[in-house]
């Protein structure tokens, strides 16, 4: 019998999770006063929380096949004996982690990040560096959990633990209208999370109805065909906590606020993964568990996608403030992924996918530099640069990549997300999808626009004429990114491959469901095929040797 | 009285004999006064301990009653007996009135509330309701030279005896209608009759409302911001839970006789839900506009009670679990911060304006973040206790049916988070005042203070991230909902 304990100590998901949380613990006994000590201890376990979650990884990739579906505790998939340790018996909640070729990409983007941001916070970050390090580990603890859990009680608790560490990075780091934004960020996602909450319980109640038992595993759950009102009020419930976490409009307005006021470390997590956390849920929870209902808000929901793409990219063209126009250009560039997302169809679901990495990368990459910029001349306003191409050749350079990368320049990443995405969006909804290319034509005209006030034009400041350029551990904080903007633009196949499989899958299962016509009465299906399925043989040895490995 | 009887009194012979102890240590060797807090614990945790030695079921002549739930409940009534200890001594000697009678009190009410949850019978009911309240009078009055404290103490005193007269013609009316004192057999008396019973009904009636009063239910709810406020502040953390945690034992017997006719239970179910979704709304709107944390408690426990209630809507077998789960979070919660308040507030005689703990969350790290932990909590934000609490609770009521009142509950709740958001925001994010600076010359931290609030602080996550080893214990076997 495995237990907590030996999952945690064990080379799993379990302590991929836990470990940064337990680190917080040893931060308690360094120094008060001394933030390098601090700085250091939250640089090295970031390190090693990447270096042993490349080593799961790669312990566990099949070359040429998709990533399997591996799970913590895998014994039995059977009926009566589910897979996770039990946690609160008496309503059936178990404890269950897995990774399949969906979280994965986004769970290495995760720990990519981590590191990056306390590089990137280095001097910018003057107070509280105990504190600082400790919300980024917890939170880091709460986006993994999130992207793991199987269970969606155990899913919401995680979705919950993000929660406060943002607000707190938000109101105690954060710039002067901190706390209100720290505030609309808390309870726009604290409202919108309750009454998933609630559909959640409403899901577990109808499963406990019909089978005779408490369950909220994510393989339980998919059993259920439920009644197309029902579908719908339940699926409204989920998309709303989503769509606010994505963010679409018209629930986004947190998220300029939000990120404006947000430190740098916070803006890079908050675009970088919180968000890509809305679209997650709606790709492994919202739509698989509502299929019809999801059908049936298809128009909607690519209209609100597309007013987010259009209206991100037009109010990010009048910014005055670069932070600003790269937050509403998080809208738009979201509201790309969630047309993908809509379409239903695994060219776009492939490129939805990447996107969310890409939009990570380039958009985290951008804040990073907006953030440089604000450390040296604590000013975010266009106005105040001008001909810094001259001053600071590095920077520009970084700045020109990032932003042509997020424009979707080919062989840089953004062109190969975007392209999948229209591509595969032409098939199902063709209108929407020329509508959402002017998006991609705004996307130059603002992002060029910040790279026109900014970088070139006359030197008029003469405070610019002293900027410093990069630093070491700037420039180090900026190299991956730009290795994975360049790799993920000229062989984007790498990256796709290893989600095929599950994106097949779960849209195979989509689609067979939706086929059907939605039953008068709650019904329970068989086990739902995605989860039994396994990509490959490979795959399942690895699984069984998980299983009996500890 | 024979042994069986005398052996399922222990742990109350002990927590009385304790008092006495401390009382005439206090009058023999007024030096030992130091050392009164750590026999005071030691008492409690003897009193624990002596749980072991209770048998099961019924004992003296059928008043009083011992089992798993039971259990659980006696022991959120020592663990905030436990926690308003530790956050006494400090309070206690800053404002130089430490003494024996302070801590015998405690003890002795703390004998009242086992007594009352345990009993079975009307008069030992009464009689242990009275143990208790006289013994709290009492300790709100404790520090004699506030007038604030006075005020807070004849509010409370006089609202009380009322509402013991209340309790004692409740009394009197089931007992001339039912010719019995005893629930069990009023139960039968009420199954037995065919027509709607209105006279007993009406003595219910009564003596509910008078626990009511004791857990401060909307409309009986009045009395508690006023003394809380001006009562003791290491003392409020046993009165804004111990009392509510017996009275809600006696609440659910009381419950369980009135629906011994099945006619009864829509009736009764409907007084509930009233008094249930009225204490959540009132509560949390009200706690809003509080600029004392004080009072903002007291109104948040108003509200919780509401939540607690929620279980109890449709009354049977099912719901005490969920209760004994909710009390033990909200035991732990609340206490702990009122531990945390009575640390932080230097001046006791004065308001506790939630803007003097502006930036105090780095001052003092450990303090402030204990007190961060139980605002979320009560707050019912994973993964703490306090949404374990909510969780077990909102789910009695779904599986009772009422999806209308849990998702009130959910809504209210989500309300409280923003006013328990303050207490952190203010905590952190505001820059610390300089009257924050002034005040904190005057301040006692003791160790015993800082183990009260990390006892509490610790229980709320550990519970939270595992509760299934709770559940189990508190109700002496797996429990299935």
């Amino acid at each position: 019998m495995t237990t907590f304990l030996d999952l945690l100590l064990g080379d799993t998901l379990t302590r991929l999770v836990f470990l940064p949380a337990a680190a917080c613990l040893p931060l308690l006994l360094l120094p008060k006063g001394n933030a390098k000590v601090a700085k250091f201890y939250a640089l090295l376990v970031s390190l090693l929380e990447l270096g042993l979650g490349i080593a799961y990884v790669a312990a566990r990739w099949v070359p040429g096949g998709g990533f399997p579906l591996l799970r913590d505790v895998a014994q039995g998939s059977g009926v009566g004996n589910p897979p996770g340790l039990p946690w609160i018996g008496a309503y059936g909640i178990r404890y269950d982690l897995a990774i399949d070729g969906i979280s994965m990409p986004l769970a290495l983007l995760t720990l990519l990040l981590l590191p990056i941001v306390f590089l990137v916070s280095w001097k910018g970050i003057e107070k509280h560096w105990r504190s600082f390090t400790a919300a980024f580990l917890l939170l880091t603890t709460g986006i993994l959990g999130a992207l793991f859990a199987y269970d969606l009680f155990v899913f919401y608790m995680f979705w919950e633990v993000m929660l406060i560490p943002m607000y707190l990075i938000i109101g105690i780091w954060g710039g002067e209208r901190r706390v209100y934004a720290a505030v609309k960020f808390f309870l726009f996602t604290m409202a919108g999370s309750l009454l998933m909450l609630v559909a959640i319980l409403w899901l577990a109640f109808t499963y406990k109805s019909l089978a005779g038992v408490w369950s909220f595993a994510y393989q339980d759950l998919l059993r259920l065909d439920l009644p197309l009102t029902t579908q719908c009020w339940l699926f409204a419930a989920f998309a709303l906590a989503f769509a606010i976490k994505v963010p679409m409009f018209p629930v986004h307005t947190w998220l300029p606020d939000a990120h404006v006021e947000a430190p740098t470390g916070g803006s890079v997590i908050l675009a970088g993964i919180l968000l890509k956390l809305g679209t997650y849920g709606f790709l492994r929870f919202a739509l698989p568990l509502f299929p019809q209902a999801s059908v049936k808000a298809q128009p909607w929901l690519v209209g609100l996608a597309l007013i987010g793409i259009l209206y991100g990219a037009l109010v990010a063209w009048v910014q005055v403030d670069m932070k600003k126009l790269v937050a509403y250009s998080s809208i738009a560039h979201l509201g790309f992924v969630m047309l993908g997302l809509l379409a239903f169809d695994l060219v776009a679901w492939q490129g939805a996918l990447l996107q969310m990495v890409n939009h990570g990368i380039s958009t985290g990459a951008l804040f990073m530099l907006v953030g440089m910029l604000y450390d040296r001349r604590h000013t975010k306003k266009f106005d105040e640069f001008g001909g810094l191409a001259a001053v600071i050749p590095i920077f520009s350079f970084w700045l020109v990549f990032s932003t042509l990368a997020s424009v979707g320049l080919p062989a840089l990443n953004g062109f190969a997300g975007e392209f999948l995405i229209l591509l595969g969006s032409y098939r199902t909804l063709p209108w929407a999808t020329v509508a959402a290319t002017f998006g991609v034509v705004l996307a130059a005209v603002y992002l060029l626009k910040m790279l026109y006030l900014t970088l070139w034009g006359p030197l008029t400041k003469e405070e610019n004429k002293s900027l410093k350029d990069l630093s070491w551990r700037e420039m180090f904080a900026l190299l991956p990114l730009g290795v994975l903007m360049l790799w993920i633009g000229i062989a984007p196949g790498t990256f796709l491959a290893p989600s095929r499989p599950a994106l097949e899958s779960l849209l195979g299962d989509f689609h067979a469901r939706v086929a059907e016509t939605a039953p008068d009465e709650p019904t329970l299906r068989a086990l739902a095929p995605i989860l039994i399925a396994k990509p490959n043989p490979a795959a399942e040895t690895a699984t069984s040797q998980d299983g009996e490995g500890r | 009285m024979n042994a069986h009887d005398l052996a399922s009194l222990t742990p109350e012979i002990i927590l009385a004999g304790g008092g006495v102890l401390l009382l005439l240590l206090e009058a023999l060797l007024p030096s030992l006064r130091r050392a009164f807090t750590g026999i005071a614990l030691v008492v409690v945790a003897a009193a624990v301990w002596g749980f072991q030695s209770v048998p099961s079921g019924a004992s003296n002549l059928g008043a009083l009653d011992w089992n798993g739930p039971v259990r659980a409940f006696a022991f959120a009534v020592l663990l905030s007996t436990g926690i308003c200890l530790l956050a006494s001594q400090g309070y206690l000697r800053r404002e130089k009135i430490l003494s024996g009678e302070y801590h015998a009190l405690l003890l002795w009410s703390a004998c009242g509330a086992l007594l009352l949850l345990r009993a079975t019978e009307l008069l030992t009911i009464f009689l242990a309701l009275e143990l208790l309240s006289i013994c709290l009078y009492a300790l709100a009055a404790y520090h004699r030279r506030i007038a604030i404290g006075t005020e807070a103490a004849i509010k409370y005193f006089l609202m009380g005896a009322f509402v013991s007269a209340f309790v004692l013609l409740g009394i009197a009316l089931l007992y001339g209608e039912t010719g019995s004192t005893r629930l069990d057999q009023i139960g039968a008396a009420f199954a037995l009759s065919e027509k709607f019973p209105i006279i007993p009904s009406l003595g219910l009636a009564l003596v509910l409302a008078g626990f009511a009063f004791k857990m401060s239910l909307v409309p009986f709810h009045a009395w508690s911001p006023d003394t809380y406020q001006g009562a003791p502040s290491p003392f409020v953390a046993f009165l804004s839970v111990a009392p509510k945690v017996a009275s809600a034992m006696v609440f659910i017997r009381l419950l369980q006789v009135a629906v011994a006719n099945p006619e009864m239970i829509g009736r009764w179910s409907g007084i509930v839900a009233f008094l249930s979704v009225a204490s959540m709304i009132v509560g949390n709107l009200l706690a809003l506009v509080q600029r004392d944390i004080k009072r903002m408690l007291a109104y948040s426990g108003i509200a919780h009670m509401g939540y607690l209630l929620l279980a109890l809507v449709v009354p049977g077998a099912n719901s005490i679990g969920p209760v004994a789960v909710y009390l033990l979070s909200y035991v732990l919660m609340t206490s702990g911060a009122f531990a945390v308040v009575t640390l932080l507030y230097a001046r006791a005689g004065e308001q506790h304006q939630i803007s003097e703990l502006s930036g105090l969350g780095f001052r003092y790290p450990l303090l402030g973040g204990c007190l961060a932990i139980f605002m979320l909590s009560l707050g019912g934000i994973p993964p703490t206790f306090g949404f374990f609490g909510k969780y077990v609770v909102f789910m009695n009521a779904v599986t009772d049916g009422r999806w209308g009142l849990a998702i009130v509950g959910v809504l209210a709740s989500l309300v409280g988070v923003f006013y328990y958001l303050r207490i952190v925001y203010t905590l952190y994010m505001k820059p610390e005042s300089r009257l924050a600076a002034e005040t904190s010359s005057g301040l006692l931290i003791d160790g015993w203070g800082r183990a009260a609030a990390i006892l509490a602080a610790v229980g709320i996550l550990a519970f939270g991230v595992w509760p299934t080893r709770l559940l189990e214990w508190v109700l002496g076997s797996p429990w299935a909902p």
